[in-house]
């Protein structure tokens, strides 16, 4: 994180939030309300144990605390309900707290764990007084469901200390000196030498501290203080490559778009060459003159960072725009930002000065999808199984799904499976020697078809984790007609062990 | 007539392959008609003694043996399950199996290209050298592994068959066969599978093929993983665990079909239509096969045997030698009898050598100055009394012996040898040292499935999240049945009916009782004359310097090996230590078996209740108990350790016992009615307990005098006694005996009352032979704790950890003994708990630094060696004795600084101010003047409170007040726990105090809890009832109060029947609290409860 430091700026007020059961509070609103009002807990491993690390109201007033394992919890309260921790999620709610808070200010900063903070410098007027915009900020949190601390100070180390250990009324002075945050060992020393508020601290000299507790203790300790300030790092999330630009008169040609588009492409494609990266996926903001903003996507199957094939994506995605790119009454900005970056492996070009034939394909793909669209264009991939209905499956070509291992091909012998299959596999009848014999002939599309040649069974078992234990064992066999046509049948079920009659099917031709 | 044998049947020894127990593939491969079968384990051997076994009972019985399952966590808690019914009648069967053959083997796997190898032996010596390969490819291996290359096989395959089992992939196959066959001649197949690949028939051409290019014979198997193709999902669900991988993503490394599964004769003639020699090739292979499991013949080893002698004529020598020693004054007349006695009975079993062992081993650790002593039904002899190994002095006591030791029973005897936990090693790593590696091994211990460990692995392949497994797996009060119960899930929160989650349980179901892995055995050796690597494989441990076999305590047993259990007790090292201390202190030099004998003031202590630290009846059920039976001599003693135990207590035998003992009630014998024996048949089993039977030998012999159990019936009843629970044999058995008895003309009551009893020895056994050599310990600790209380506390400390109590209580005891304690001090203690002698000459115990938590003891030790006359300064300690800014940090927590005129504040504060590394001699006197010039901080004194709860931070106890004395103002009405003692019976009663231990024992009926406050302890019983409303409170609280009536004995003994507990531990904020509140604010992240813990932890169930 960055950090200004630099003596206090008169004024600067700071609003410190803390969700001190964020992730119970988190998992309410995706989920709804939960029916039973059994107290629940959030568990993460911990060295192999697993231990709490976030509880909710309940489970709190029934002094469960952080760091409890969860068996010792247990052994309190059977009916517990516990919950592998998703921090991932928190972390996506706190980031859609904190837009929520931009209405406040545009400086929000997230103040880990589970807290955010808010520099309201100038913005408490509008609600009448600091406490009306404190009540603001609570009241609309706790709509959203949320419980929430709120504190307003002069630096961010106060405001945080007030909401996280402070009590309503009392003032710096009586925080206890876990609020210096500096580790157990320190918290215990300093206790231990009678020093058991930042108050205590604050009356001694700074050195006598610093030389036993150390320097963070007392930076810490001048910042709730208020003696020092510190910048927060507001939120905004910048993106990794960004090409504004204002126009001072509003940009109605339309015809010239393309060229200031092709002009801010070359720029991101040396910003992007200068770290070695590609873009995947690029945003276009137009900022028209009358406040609104048109928002245009473009996303690529490989990095890249040339302009001409960005700016052959901008023309087919530009005309199937439903809503065409109005200038009205013209653009005042315009802004390319990539938002999603990729390292950019440079191509040895070939001698015969061809490029990867890969190439073309995610070209090919690159344009087809944004004629087409995202679901439009699919490729097919491996599915790690033995079963032949389900060893191939098609998938969105731009979805990153990683394929299987294509079954390997037996090096000696002909193919073992046809290319295609009938779905579903076509009723037959045929007659073979029990239990497992081949077909020695068989009735498809109305000809009895006889067996010339054959081998298997290849027996196939169900995937019974998914079909259940009744499901039958295919026995498929490579058969040849007297005509030289090569088939691919299967008897489902086995005889005698599965079921008294069998039934076949044919699965597909090998042409 | 055709022929067939699988000769490549693993078994779930090949662990997380095989899917079957090796018991299941013997009785199939019969049912099915096959003509033998070969067992081949993953280069291991560990299943095969299990289907020997097996097989020998199949041809005796005609019907597999029962099936032993852990059930717990203790020493002999297991269940034996029978298993269902085979489809043919038991003389069917057994005649098949007469005619059965087995061949024990091993499947040896390669690190290099080389293809799987079956490996059976055909004599003797080829079972050696298959052991010895093994053995080399496991010591080169870290535990459980094997590495094992081409190369390892070269130097010497005689008499060993070997099958070639070739993979999809066939290319090494012309290079290797000609190989192995140049190695090998006549001795090496090429296997072949019909595994319904599709190509089956294609390759099997190809085999054959190659077969004949090599001159080698085809050999047809089914490389069987499991007995039956049911076994197939499980052995998908066991492949993912072994692969990590959940069910719908382990694809193509789940096997394609259920074919691995064994095959009659005439489906595998069908399958190997093209190549029917290949089937017929088993029954030569199997012809070669001259070598069965019965033919390792064992012996103890040589070594204790001096040149010249004869192991009878030496052990008689030696015992002669040994007993004029032992009886200065001549050898009591009692003695000299028991001793020619057992010596002929010993010398009529050939069991010599083993007591000659045993002696030897004692001997070393004698050299070495450590503390043993010997038990179990051999080890109370007048041989191992001369010989050291025990102290029970025969001449004083009833002899067991010959009870024990008997001829008819053909099981070897017994010994376990205790020795003091911190210096087992030593005679471990003698033993290696004496015997060598590859004549010495301990025994393995099989890890298998329990539903704990079912679940959780299970509950991964399904999918199940670590929680829900977690929650599925966690049992509120120790182990699960055999079974995992609808009602034990719904507890969890969870509908046993979700289909996931009751898949996820009938998996776990199935997998109960498989080998997950081999440990080794805690201390159970095996020593043999010959090479011990011949008789079966030796790897590595994964404790470092440790080896052991791949064959578990049944496995010996089936064999007739037999080991030595090497063990570890605290309190052994406890008592050298309060030696040692005696002899420097008090000029007193004694051993186990000087100490005085039928002490008064030590039996006095005991009938009090005043056993704090002492061996064994320390525990709260046992210090109950002291005052009830109120022991007076030796044997009350050997009864006190065995009668609170589950045998005695569910067989209703403590009361009549406790009636009879205090005169309450007459001692009269149970007799059969006249027609059916003397009525004084049971007397000679039941004199020395009054007519009550309490160990479990008398269980024993009760059914062969009263209900006449025949001396087979009686070895199953003795296998089954320490095992079985809640299965169905015990049926058998009760009604067997019950009925017996009352046939006999028994009353029905007692005849329940004493199977009962069999049934509460089948969980926690205790036979009177284990339990004398234990009184004697309990003695011997007694009276250490009775005249020399600070001699036995210091001991006791430094023994840590170890016991019932945690240091605080000892240290209190110790106190209340009047024996003076000293706080650490960085200028006093030692890194031990040392002695010094007061002003008035007392012993007072001054404790050490490894009372303090986070001190390093190498460190410590030094910064001791350097002090001299003492430190004078902080200064001095950083400089001349080295200590770390760390380590004085913790010294000047812990208030060790005292001798230097700091308080714990002052220290702390200076301490923190010394520079973080030790500075260089030169600058340190500057340094330290510069260090001066800071002004006075003034500091605000630090409360009493402040300073007990530092105390109980730092060493998890305080010498100078007790926490309770402190917040008494806070808890008004609240009684002390002595002064419950002058309530009166019924009377209602509050106390407060720390919570020391809460228990759960036996079915859970009822909570113990125990409490201290400044004046001594409560104990306090909580009904389950109120325990499930009071659950969390009591669970949580470290400072509880308790409201309830109070129950006394006529013994004295007060329990609280508390009817309502509340948590207060907050009032431990209040030591710290004499200025501000500290400000609770919701939960701390920063604030982690272990460190916030102020006091120790309690001993707690789960």
């Amino acid at each position: 994180m960055r950090e200004n430091c630099d003596m206090r700026a008169p004024g600067r007020r700071y609003l410190g939030l803390w969700l001190p059961f964020l992730s119970a509070e988190n998992r309410i609103r995706q989920s709804g309300p939960s029916a039973s009002d059994r107290p629940h807990v959030f568990v993460e491993r911990v060295r192999g144990a697993m231990r709490l690390c976030a509880v909710d109201r309940a489970a709190h007033e029934l002094g469960l605390a952080v760091g409890l394992s969860l068996a010792d919890a247990r052994a309190r309260l059977p009916d517990l309900v516990a919950a592998p921790a998703d921090p991932a999620s928190d972390a996506r709610r706190m980031l859609r707290l904190a837009e929520w808070c931009e209405r406040f200010t545009p400086l929000v900063a997230l103040d880990p764990p589970d807290g955010l903070m808010l520099d309201v410098a100038g913005c408490a007027h509008l609600f009448g007084d600091e406490e009306g915009l404190r009540a603001a900020v609570t009241q609309g949190l706790r709509r959203l469901g949320f419980t929430i601390r709120a504190s307003i100070a002069a630096t961010p180390d106060a405001a945080r200390a007030l909401a996280r250990h402070g009590r309503q009324g009392k003032p710096i002075s009586a925080l206890p000196v876990i609020a210096l945050e500096a580790g157990e060992d320190i918290r215990l020393a300093l206790i231990r030498a009678g020093l058991k508020t930042i108050g205590d601290l604050a009356a001694r000299p700074t050195q006598s501290l610093t030389a036993r507790f150390g320097a963070g203790t007392t930076t810490k300790l001048v910042r709730i203080l208020g003696r020092e300030d510190r910048r927060i790092t507001p939120l905004r999330p910048l993106p990794d490559c960004m090409v504004e630009r204002h126009f001072p008169e509003p940009f109605v040609d339309m015809t010239a778009l393309e060229a200031v588009v092709a002009s801010f492409m070359d720029e991101a494609g040396r910003l992007l060459r200068q770290r070695g990266q590609g873009g995947r996926l690029f945003e276009i903001l137009f900022f028209r003159a009358d406040g609104v903003v048109r928002r245009l996507n473009l996303e690529s199957s490989t990095p890249l960072r040339e302009a001409a094939p960005l700016i052959r994506l901008f023309r087919l995605k530009c005309e199937k725009l439903a809503d065409p790119l109005d200038p009205g009454f013209g653009f005042d900005a315009l802004r390319l930002s990539v938002l999603r970056t990729e390292l950019f492996v440079e191509e040895e070009p070939r001698f015969d000065g061809d490029v990867r034939v890969g190439k073309h394909i995610d070209e090919l793909i690159d344009r087809l999808v944004a004629r087409l669209g995202r679901e439009r264009v699919l490729r097919f991939v491996a599915r790690d199984t033995h079963d032949p209905d389900r060893v191939s499956v098609s998938v969105a070509a731009l979805d990153p799904v990683v394929s299987a291992a294509w079954p390997e091909r037996e090096k000696v012998s002909a193919p073992a499976r046809p290319l295609r299959l009938f779905e579903p596999p076509q009723s037959i009848e045929a007659i073979a020697l029990a239990p497992d014999g081949p077909p020695a002939k068989f009735l498809w599309r109305r000809v009895w078809r006889i067996v010339s040649r054959a081998e298997g069974p290849e027996r196939i078992a169900p995937e019974w984790w998914r079909t259940g234990p009744d499901a039958p064992t295919r026995d498929y066999y490579r058969l040849e007609d007297s005509e030289g046509r090569r088939f691919w049948v299967f008897r489902e079920g086995l005889y005698d062990r599965e079921t008294p009659a069998p039934r076949w099917r044919l699965h597909g031709l090998f042409v | 007539m055709s022929f067939y044998a699988e000769l490549a049947a693993a078994t779930h020894f090949s662990f997380l392959r095989g899917a079957s127990s090796p018991v299941d593939m013997v009785l199939t491969a019969l049912l099915l008609g096959l003509d033998g079968l070969g067992i081949a384990d993953r280069n291991s051997v560990a299943g095969v003694v299990r289907a020997h076994a097996a097989l020998k009972e199949l041809r005796e019985a005609g019907a597999p043996p029962m099936q032993k399952r852990r059930d717990g966590s203790g020493s002999g808690e297991f269940i034996h399950i029978s298993p269902d019914a085979p489809p043919l009648p038991p003389e069917a069967l057994a005649a098949r199996a007469q005619r059965f053959r087995l061949a024990v083997g091993a499947r040896l796997v390669f690190e290099d290209a080389t293809p799987e190898v079956v490996a059976h032996p055909t004599s003797r010596a080829g079972w050696g050298r298959l052991c010895q390969l093994l053995t080399i490819g496991k010591m080169r291996a870290k535990k459980g592994a094997c590495r094992l290359t081409f190369d390892d096989l070269q130097p010497d395959v005689r008499d060993l068959l070997l099958i070639v089992l070739p993979d999809r992939d066939m290319t090494a196959l012309p290079v290797v066969l000609p190989r192995l066959k140049e190695m090998a001649p006549d001795s090496v197949w090429l296997g072949a599978t019909m595994p319904r690949r599709g190509d089956d028939r294609r390759r099997l051409a190809h085999l054959q093929k190659m077969a004949r290019a090599a001159g080698v014979p085809l050999l047809a198997t089914n490389d069987a993983l499991y007995a039956d193709p049911g076994q197939r999902d499980l052995q998908d669900v066991m492949t993912c665990i072994r692969e990590g991988a959940r069910l719908t993503q382990a694809g193509r490394r789940l096997n394609v079909n259920a074919e691995r599964h064994m095959k009659s004769t005439a489906e595998m003639l069908r399958l190997f239509e093209d190549a029917p020699e290949a089937v017929a090739e088993t029954r030569n292979f199997l012809d070669r096969i001259d070598f069965s499991l019965d033919q390792l013949i064992y012996e103890y080893p040589d070594e204790p045997v001096p040149p010249g002698w004869r192991p009878q004529t030496w052990l008689v020598e030696l015992v002669g030698r040994c007993a004029r020693m032992r009886y200065p004054g001549g050898v009591p007349a009692k003695v000299e009898r028991a001793l020619s006695d057992e010596l002929a009975l010993i010398g009529k079993l050939d069991y010599a050598r083993y007591f000659l062992t045993i002696h030897d081993i004692v001997r070393a650790a004698e050299d070495r100055g450590i503390l043993c002593q010997g038990r179990g039904s051999a080890a109370n002899s007048a041989v191992c009394y001369v010989l050291g190994v025990t102290a029970v002095d025969p001449a004083e006591n009833e002899l067991l012996f010959a009870r024990f030791l008997s001829e008819e029973r053909q099981e070897p005897p017994d010994i376990d040898v205790d020795f003091e936990h911190e210096r087992r090693e030593e005679i471990i790593q003698h033993i290696y040292d004496k015997y060598g590696r590859d004549r010495a091994g301990l025994v393995a211990t099989i890890i298998s499935y329990r539903p704990r460990s079912a679940i959780r692995d299970v509950g991964k392949v399904f999918g199940l999240s670590e929680d829900v497994t977690a929650a599925l797996a966690s049992s509120q009060w120790g182990s699960w049945g055999h079974d995992i119960p609808d009602r034990r899930v719904r507890e969890t929160g969870f509908d046993p009916r979700n289909p996931t989650i009751a898949r996820a349980i009938s998996f776990a179901t199935r997998l109960l009782g498989f080998p997950r892995h081999l440990s080794q055995h805690v201390g159970g050796f095996v020593l043999s004359r010959g090479r011990l690597d011949e008789i079966c494989p030796i790897g590595n441990a994964a404790m470092d310097k440790r080896s052991f076999i791949e064959w578990d305590k049944d496995d010996i047993d089936a064999l007739g090996l037999m080991k030595v259990d090497i063990l570890a007790l605290g309190m052994l090292t406890c008592i050298r230590k309060a030696f040692d201390l005696l002899r420097a202190y008090e000029g007193k030099d004694i051993g186990l078996a000087d100490v005085p004998q039928d002490d008064a003031a030590t039996y006095q202590m005991l009938q009090r209740g005043d056993s704090i630290g002492v061996f064994q009846v320390e525990s709260r059920a046992q210090m109950n108990m002291l005052p009830r039976l109120k022991p007076r001599e030796f044997y009350d003693l050997v009864i006190q350790v065995a009668i609170v135990r589950p045998g005695p207590i569910q067989g209703n035998m403590v009361h009549p016992y406790l009636r009879r003992r205090n005169g309450a009630e007459r001692v009269s014998f149970p007799a059969p009615a006249s027609e059916h024996g003397p009525a004084d048949e049971l007397h000679r089993v039941l004199d020395r307990t009054l007519g009550v039977p309490l160990f479990q030998e008398q269980a024993m012999q009760l059914a062969m005098v009263a209900a006449k159990f025949s001396d087979k019936e009686a070895n199953q009843l003795r296998r089954a006694m320490a095992t079985f629970r809640n299965v169905g044999t015990i049926h058998k058995f009760e009604a067997l005996m019950v009925g017996r008895m009352m046939a006999r003309g028994y009353d029905e009551a007692f005849a329940r009352n004493c199977f009962e009893q069999i049934r509460g020895f089948g969980s926690y056994g205790f036979p009177e032979s284990h339990a004398a050599s234990f009184a004697k310990l309990v003695y011997i600790s007694s009276w250490l704790k009775c005249h020399h209380p600070a001699v036995f506390a210091c001991a006791l400390l430094n023994a840590q950890p170890m016991g019932f109590y945690a240091p605080a209580q000892i240290v209190r005891d110790a106190r209340e003994h009047r024996v003076e304690v000293r706080a650490p001090d960085a200028n006093f203690s030692d890194w031990d708990n040392s002695l010094a002698r007061n002003a008035a000459g007392a012993l007072t115990l001054q404790l050490g630094f490894r009372q303090i938590d986070g001190l390093n003891e190498q460190e410590m030790r030094r910064f001791v060696v350097l002090r001299c006359a003492g430190y004078e300064s902080l200064e001095a300690m950083a400089t001349r004795g080295g200590l770390s800014r760390a380590i004085l940090r913790r010294l000047a927590d812990a208030d060790a600084f005292r001798s230097l005129d700091f308080d714990r504040r002052q220290a702390l504060w200076d301490v923190r101010r010394l520079p973080d590394s030790a500075p260089l001699p030169l600058f340190a006197v500057a340094r330290a003047r510069e260090l001066a010039a800071e002004p006075s901080a003034h500091l605000p004194d630090m409360s009493l409170g402040e300073h007990v709860a530092s105390d109980y931070q730092t060493l998890r106890l305080s010498l100078k007040t007790h926490p309770m004395a402190l917040l008494r103002g806070h808890l008004p009405g609240v009684s002390t726990c002595v002064s419950l003692a002058a309530q009166r019976d019924g009377a209602w009663a509050r106390v407060a105090g720390l919570v020391l231990v809460r228990q759960r024992p036996g079915k859970g009926n009822a909570i113990f809890v125990t409490l201290e406050d400044e004046t001594g302890v409560a104990n306090l019983v909580l009904w389950a009832r109120l325990f499930e409303r009071f659950r969390r409170e009591t669970m949580a609280a470290r400072l509880m109060l308790a409201e309830g009536r109070i129950q006394k004995s006529p013994e004295g003994v007060i329990h609280l029947m508390t009817q309502r507990v509340s948590d207060r531990s907050d009032l431990l904020d209040h030591l710290w609290r004499d200025d501000v509140g500290t400000i609770s604010a919701p939960p701390d992240r920063a604030r982690h409860p272990r460190n916030a813990r102020l006091l120790p932890k309690s001993r707690d169930f789960h």
